[in-house]
């Protein structure tokens, strides 16, 4: 006769999980099962590994599409993974039990993450249902005081079972009853196998049902289980982390403190708030922040104090924070961060052997690669896109998602500054680490675009600076990643926000303006990334003036050159609003007193050349800035910011020249040394020919007269008609 | 020599809501810890409001979160002293008043700590004239309201203790750690009855005015008291408030003015937190603090402005000007703060179109 033993766990509940080891000390099955999809039984055996390292989660995932996948993430206090660590110690047979995942995950018109509502609480965790109602906060408080306080090895599941037969009493469980009924129908078997003890680690919440004497008719269920949709599906280990563990996926709801549970699993009972209180400390320290041992002697007994005045019989984990905020921190919550991120969640990576069967991710590529014929290859080659076909615009896509995923498969070359061009180069080669660069990323998620889309959600969140955040913009435009493109930009929006220092929003407008403006050409809507831009570049122009003030010489030269960067970007987007902003601020600049040469006469340039300003005002500017009053230094400097980059201003407004020939010839032999190398640099990047013209025009000055002596009426307008027919045609513009 | 209660300005917290303490005595069957005049239990229930077993209601007196107060009253039943922090107008006297009422019976030891508190105000001074006359003795001296605590076994109250210059408050480590206060002069000393306990409030925005010496900080368990947490609520703070002071400065309110509160805790609210009320655009935060209080007064001045200046409404130009004046705090920064709020916030809301321009030509 088979012996049956159903042990009721709480999914990561380090008190089950000392249970359930017990229990199986003493009852020594030799048949283990486990709650879970029983296509992990393929895999199982790799637990035994010394590699393998919680936390980790088992996945089954439908082959050919990677992103419906179920997750059963397991932490070295989960009873499930001291259960299997038990079986394949001792020698037992493990058999996972539940739906098989070849038919839950094959049912498509199912939402992935169904709603958690009320119900489904209860039944993902019931424990913590029971704990709450009594007036606890913390479920593995209640497990010690309600539990293992009153009962002893098995007896423990005994009391679980009873409670859970209570709740369920009158429940018609639709939801459920299917994977309740797979789990009897494994269980059938094993009894009728050569079993002698067989013990069933299970949610709490399914051990009444999976009682022998209580079973329903073998008919009922096999009704439930018959002419379910099935589907393919492979399994494997992934490599978790702790903050992971918090998520809700696979066994029921998350853990919201994984680090505290692996406290209260690896310390002693009495010392638990002693231990954690003494390593709260520990973690202040390394932080810089005092915290002494009288203090943490202080917090433990507000924490117990607190317990009382909250009627409960022993201070848990809210009371030990409380106390730890009043007596260690000041009252400050700054401080607690650390402590949540540290200790409450932890930093744990789990790791998987080596020989574990290849991770979604990876096969994801491969049916990718099949799809876009990119074949694998050790030879380091380059290949030509056409953005305009579809193929080679998807090709494009995945080998910038991979290189979102730090696998570097190609690397784009000759990328110019601007993206409007539909033709891009990458040179590409495979390199055996790449795999293991997959396995990596693979945590990210199960399929390429989801762990791109992922990792740069997170990138986003860490990025220290405007100019990190506007880059991931570029690389989630051109992976083509919408969902993360939009996460990024809202990001980047709050950050731009928040950023005090106008030079930093400056230089995200650039990069803001060439996605916004070439984003069509990777068959964006880049809507979004307008509004953005439109207030950043509000932002840009309120602050523009105060940041203008007060430059030295190597600041003003770089304002001069983010000026120049957001000037191309407002030419690049062409917003009236936009438009107006800025060159509103740039009059205030100009007209500001104290701006250092170089940007005022950068600012007055720009107006001049966008129409704001007029011929005659910029002349009275140039006059004013070139007025005795200013040092000679400074006024060559405006000279430069005012000139560089386009000399036909010169060429054609002699007015202007005569204005800096006269300030020039003005400047007295004493400053003239200074000032001599400025003017030179405003002149030295116009070329020879240029140069060479606006020399003839000063001496024409002298001399009175001009060198263009064509005047307007010299054009004959017949002739001139037909070239530009011509010139119209080459240029494609229809008349 | 007693005023009847009825009479006075402002009756004390226990005088005032003397029928609450005596239902809550009444019914209250939990374990007091010694010269506690409740249980910890009831002093949450005074503090927090709720309902007794008999069907006594106990009103509300403190508006937050459970937690803090359950914090602060645990802390006095471990005989570590409490500093209730925060910035200006969060209710730290107001609860300190309370709790020192609901445990002690007795909210009037009190200290109020300013620059020029000195050594006598929290140990003891002398009766000059006796101590002339009689020579020292313990009836020449003259105890402070700390010392009387002491001695009493009961709570005593020491109000913005970071006002009061760094030597003075040291004279507090002797009486926190070791519950004893001693008396050089005649080689005596009072040694605290069980139930003295120490409640110190302070301000956080004035920091460094006399930044308590870590000595002394080790020997209090903080909580710091945030803003208040929804809107409506704060709306409603602001409102009650502005009909009462209306009504003690003699200031007609009408209903309609009152409109204005919203928008203006909103504005408060938003600049102070850095994030829209839809939690969809960040902003950048001023340096003034933009405390309740603050809405408070600019919401009475708007009042004052539009009855006198005005037709009797207020309206977006009365209040632009102060608002103004409570954003606006360091001329520079502060500035481009509000302007950037202006232009990316408050133009774009439905229906602020004439609060934008008031401000706008304010600004």
């Amino acid at each position: 006769m088979t012996e049956v033993h159903v042990l009721g766990v709480r999914h990561h509940g380090p008190g089950s999980a000392r249970a359930v080891e017990r229990a199986l000390d003493a009852l020594a099955p030799d048949v283990v099962m486990i709650e879970g999809a029983p296509e992990l039984d393929a895999v199982a055996a790799l637990a035994a590994s010394p590699t393998m390292q919680p936390p980790v989660a088992g996945l089954v995932y439908v082959v050919d599409e990677p992103r419906r996948a179920a997750f059963y993430p397991l932490a070295s206090f989960s009873p499930e993974w001291r259960a299997l660590r038990w079986a394949l110690s001792a020698g037992a047979r493990v058999q996972f039990a539940d739906l098989p995942a070849a038919n839950a995950l094959a049912r498509v018109d199912e939402p992935l993450e169904a709603p958690a509502d009320e119900g489904e609480e209860i039944r993902d965790d019931p424990i913590a249902v029971l704990a709450y109602t009594a007036g606890y906060d913390d479920p593995e408080r209640w497990w010690e005081d309600a539990v293992e306080h009153r009962a002893h090895g098995l007896g423990v599941f005994e009391v679980v079972l009873d409670a859970m037969r209570a709740l369920r009493a009158g429940e018609s469980d639709g939801v459920h009853a299917t994977r309740e009924a797979a789990m009897r129908r494994a269980l059938r078997r094993e009894i009728r196998g050569d079993a002698r003890t067989i013990a069933f680690v299970c949610g709490a919440w399914h051990a009444p049902v999976l009682v022998p004497d209580a079973f329903p008719s073998v008919a009922s269920d096999d009704a439930l289980l018959k002419g379910l949709p099935k589907t393919k599906v492979a399994a494997t280990w992934a490599p978790w982390t702790s903050s992971r563990l918090a998520y809700a996926s696979g066994y029921g709801a998350g853990v919201r403190s994984p680090g505290w549970y692996e406290h209260l699993f690896t310390t002693p009972e009495e010392q638990v708030n002693s231990r954690w209180l003494v390593r709260t400390a520990t973690a202040l320290r390394a932080e810089q922040l005092d915290a002494s041992s009288a203090s943490v002697i202080e917090a433990e007994r507000l924490a117990d104090a607190l317990a009382a005045v909250r009627g409960r019989p022993v201070a848990g984990i809210e009371e030990l924070l409380d106390a730890t905020q009043a007596v260690l921190c000041n009252g400050s919550d700054v401080p607690m961060r650390i402590i949540a991120r540290r200790l409450l969640v932890g930093d744990l990576l789990g790791h998987v052997p080596d020989g574990t069967p290849m991770v979604p991710l990876a096969r994801d590529l491969v049916r990718l690669q099949a799809r876009l014929r990119m074949k694998r290859s050790a030879v380091s080659h380059a290949i030509e896109l056409d953005l305009r076909n579809d193929t080679h615009l998807e090709r494009s896509r995945l080998l910038y998602r991979l290189l979102l995923l730090d696998v570097p498969w190609g690397e784009p070359i000759e990328t110019g500054r601007t993206r409007g061009t539909f033709k891009e180069a990458w040179r590409v080669e495979w390199r055996p680490e790449l795999e293991v660069a997959l396995i990596e990323a693979s945590a990210a998620g199960t399929t390429i675009v989801a762990a791109a889309t992922d990792t740069a959600r997170n990138r986003a969140a860490a990025a220290a600076d405007l100019r990190t955040l506007t880059d991931l913009v570029e690389q989630c435009l051109l992976a083509g990643l919408d969902e993360a493109l939009d996460a990024v930009i809202d990001v980047l929006a709050g950050r731009a926000a928040q950023q005090h220092d106008t030079t930093r929003l400056m230089d995200a407008v650039e990069p803001l303006g060439r996605v916004r403006r070439y984003g069509s050409v990777r068959r964006h809507d880049t809507e979004v990334v307008h509004s953005v831009l439109a207030s950043v570049m509000t932002r840009v122009a309120i602050g523009l003036p105060s940041a203008c003030a007060a430059l030295d010489d190597d600041a003003a030269t770089a304002m001069r050159d983010r000026i120049d960067g957001v000037q191309r970007a407002v030419g690049l987007v062409d917003d009236a609003d936009i438009r107006e902003g800025w060159q509103t601020a740039l009059a205030t600049v100009v007209a500001q007193r104290g701006v250092h040469g170089l940007v005022a006469g950068r600012a007055t340039r720009l107006l001049l050349d966008t129409g704001r300003l007029d011929g005659a005002g910029a002349r009275r500017r140039l006059s004013l800035a070139l007025s005795p009053g200013t040092s000679p230094t400074d006024a060559a400097g405006w000279v430069e910011g005012f000139v560089a980059g386009d000399a036909l201003l010169l060429l054609h407004d002699h007015a202007l020249l005569a204005v800096i020939d006269e300030w020039l010839c003005g400047v007295p032999a004493s400053t003239f040394d200074d000032t001599l190398p400025l003017v030179r640099r405003a002149f030295a990047d116009f070329a020879a020919p240029e140069r060479r013209m606006i020399g003839e025009q000063v001496r024409h000055l002298e001399a009175g007269t001009s060198v263009t002596g064509g005047r307007d009426d010299d054009i004959d307008d017949a002739r001139g008609t037909k070239a530009l027919a011509r010139v119209l045609d080459i240029l494609g513009i229809s008349q | 020599m007693t005023t009847p209660a009825d009479e006075v300005l402002r009756a004390h917290a226990e005088q005032q809501f003397a029928s609450d303490l005596d239902a809550l005595e009444r019914a209250d069957d939990r374990p007091k810890p010694p010269n506690w005049r409740l249980s910890p239990w009831a002093v949450a229930t005074y503090v927090l409001g709720g309902e007794l077993a008999d069907g006594t209601e106990i009103a509300a007196k403190y508006i937050g979160r459970r937690r803090l107060v359950e914090i602060a009253i645990a802390t006095l039943a471990t005989d570590r002293a409490l500093l209730l922090l925060g910035v200006p107008g969060t209710a730290k006297t107001w609860l300190s008043e309370h709790l020192a009422a609901a445990i002690s019976g007795d909210s009037t030891l009190l200290v109020q700590g300013t620059s020029g508190t000195g050594d006598e105000g929290i140990r003891y001074g002398w009766n000059y004239a006796r101590l002339l006359a009689e020579g020292p003795s313990r009836a020449a001296v003259v105890p402070s309201p700390v010392m009387r605590a002491m001695e009493k076994g009961s709570i005593a109250r020491v109000e913005e203790l970071t006002r009061i210059p760094s030597d003075v408050q040291d004279a507090l480590i002797t009486i926190l750690s070791e519950k004893t206060m001693p008396i050089a002069e005649l080689d005596d000393e009072v040694q605290a009855v069980k139930g003295f306990n120490i409640i110190a409030t302070a301000n956080d925005r004035d920091r460094g005015v006399n930044e308590l010496s870590s000595a002394l900080k080790r020997r209090f368990n903080v909580v710091v008291l945030p803003l208040p947490e929804d809107e409506d609520e704060e709306v409603r703070i602001v409102r009650e408030r502005v009909i009462a002071l209306g009504h003690a400065l003699d200031l007609p309110h009408d209903a309609d003015a009152l409109r204005e509160i919203r928008r203006v805790v909103t504005m408060f609210r938003e600049l102070r937190s850095g994030v829209t009320s839809d939690g969809r655009t960040s902003i950048k935060s001023p340096s003034g603090t933009l405390s309740t209080a603050e809405a408070i007064s600019v919401m009475t001045s708007g009042i004052s402005l539009a009855q006198h200046f005005g037709d009797g409404t207020v309206r977006a130009d009365d209040i632009a000007a102060s608002v103004l004046g409570a954003v606006v705090k360091d001329p520079v920064q502060d500035r481009i703060v509000w302007q950037e709020y202006l232009e990316t916030v408050v133009r774009e809301r439905d229906g602020w179109r004439d609060l934008y321009r008031a401000c706008r030509e304010v600004t």
